[in-house]
């Protein structure tokens, strides 16, 4: 299992008492944005798009501990931007700690390996390196020849050094399964606890929009990947939320279940869409009108969405929720999803040794080839 | 399907295979007429998506550069107000619409030029001409 027992227990406890008291809607992971500014400039980026003097501005300490208490949530994600270009990181991550919150701090590790004797290992924190595939791959995907030995000799270091590291991963139009199980070969190897995977999301705001999977194309493709596990691969998820990528389940958006806070406050209905914004997580979830969100919704914005701060948040009710998606908890986790018709379906893409993980140049390519 | 459709039916999301993404208008520069109500709610959603700045000119002839991320809409144009952050300012502001004259998305759009096909084109030619550690770099905040 790659979540530790204590943090599982953290969760479930969380979601049964919220079950209990008949609570629909709440949160389970915050996700924190305390800046924009980033020190990578990934072509395609929909998160960094802004003026500088808005990529200047960051969230104080205190606002983030603040946005924390009144949402409650146990679990705090910290994306970004890059936030250890934040100066007062290492007092946000400590007062988190103290809070009893279990951390996941997003990290491109440009920074990682020189400012790992700031943080302290704790069982609350894990550094979550953002890492899209081998060294070529992942050079090309964050537009930065160097970048993917910078972040592996990051990851080695806070792996020595006891803190708890996951990878993570965003696949585009086009991703080669074979080159993507590889990957999981090699991290696994580096010591991380686990791998975090998710399909790309069209972002309002990125300058491309036509590099993203639909839903019919993310199943195929994480079906691919995804199945005929081997038992060295560990993922840092909700394995029912893995299937739910996986075809095999189906989930609807439950927005409020990771809001998004940053400088502009509460963003409105989720951590993809920028409609808006509330002043509180009390107000956000009064005044969002969230029938108009998600697949039921018809909404064009949310048609291509599978991604895990939409869908993860009801997969993990589910799993500690009912005694059904418990069972399948568990079976999922020790699972390796053998699966013939999937691996057929693997061999049929073609391997693209040549080509960069992330090969997008045309909307008809690979995927389409395998259609059974 | 194409991204004109206004909704989308439960088959045909899970039969997607390309999402149909949002298409940006070229918006640098614009200057919306503000003939109406209609046109005024219209150009204020524009600027909310803008990745840029926007000059707002209010009736009392105040010039306020700013980047727009928010409005609350009331029943009337005075009920309601965007909210932005000015680049000389730490807090956030807020202005209401019928206090608002003029509209000119004066700021540089932060996205153009930062397709992934720039990128790739500029490696390609990097590459071919023998340089190492190629990348692109933030561009800078000053």
């Amino acid at each position: 299992m790659a979540v530790p027992i204590s943090q599982m227990w953290t969760v479930s406890t969380y979601v049964l008492k919220k079950k209990l008291t008949g609570n629909k809607r709440y949160p389970l992971v915050l996700m924190l944005e305390p800046l924009f500014r980033c020190n990578l400039a990934c072509a395609g980026c929909g998160k960094v798009q802004y003026p500088p003097h808005i990529l200047k501005k960051q969230l104080t300490p205190e606002e983030c501990f603040a946005a924390v208490d009144e949402c409650g949530a146990p679990m705090v994600s910290i994306p970004g931007g890059e936030p250890l270009l934040h100066p007062q990181i290492v007092e946000i991550v400590n007062g988190l700690i103290a809070r009893k919150k279990y951390i996941y701090l997003c990290t491109n590790a440009l920074e990682l390996k020189r400012r790992l004797p700031e943080f302290t290992p704790s069982k609350y924190l894990t550094f979550s390196v953002h890492l899209d595939g081998d060294r070529e791959h992942h050079d090309y995907s964050v537009c930065r020849e160097g970048g993917y030995d910078i972040a592996v000799e990051g990851i080695k270091e806070a792996v020595k050094r006891g803190f708890r590291v996951t990878t993570n991963a965003t696949f585009f139009d086009g991703t080669d399964p074979h080159s993507v199980r590889a990957f999981f070969d090699q991290v696994m190897g580096m010591g991380v606890e686990g791998i975090v995977l998710s399909p790309g999301y069209s972002y309002e705001k990125a300058p491309d929009q036509h590099r993203f999977m639909g839903r019919a194309r993310v199943r195929r493709l994480f079906r691919a990947i995804l199945s005929n596990r081997k038992p060295t691969w560990k993922f840092n998820m909700s394995p029912l939320f893995l299937e739910f990528l996986m075809g095999d389940r189906n989930y609807d958006c439950i927005p409020w279940g990771m809001p998004a806070f940053n400088i502009f406050g509460w963003q409105r209905p989720c951590y993809l869409l920028q409609e808006g914004y509330a002043d509180s997580y009390k107000e956000l979830l009064e005044t969002t009108k969230w029938e108009d969100y998600g697949v039921p919704s018809g909404n064009p914005k949310c048609a291509n969405c599978m991604v895990s701060c939409g869908y993860e948040a009801p997969a993990v009710m589910d799993g500690f929720g009912s005694l059904k998606g418990f069972i399948g908890m568990v079976r999922g986790t020790f699972s390796s999803y053998r699966d013939s018709h999937a691996l057929k379906l693997l061999n049929e893409f073609p391997t693209q040794s040549q080509a960069p993980l992330v090969q997008i140049e045309s909307n008809a390519r690979a995927l389409e080839e395998t259609n059974v | 399907m194409t991204a004109e459709v206004l909704k989308y039916t439960r088959e045909q999301v899970e039969a997607l295979e390309l999402a149909p993404g949002t298409e940006h208008e070229n918006l640098e520069g614009w200057v919306p007429t503000l003939a109406s109500e209609e046109d005024l709610q219209k150009a204020l959603e524009k600027a909310l998506d803008y990745r840029g700045d926007v000059t707002m000119t209010l009736k009392s002839g105040e010039r306020i550069e700013a980047y727009i991320f928010n409005r609350r809409t009331g029943a009337t144009l005075a009920d309601s107000i965007v909210q932005y952050f000015t680049p000389k300012a730490p807090e956030k502001r807020s202005v209401s619409f019928a206090e608002i004259a003029r509209l000119e998305f004066s700021g540089k759009d932060r996205a153009a030029g930062k397709h992934w096909e720039d990128w790739v084109k500029a490696y390609n030619e990097k590459k071919a001409a023998g340089e190492k550690n190629i990348a692109l770099h933030p561009e800078s905040l000053e």
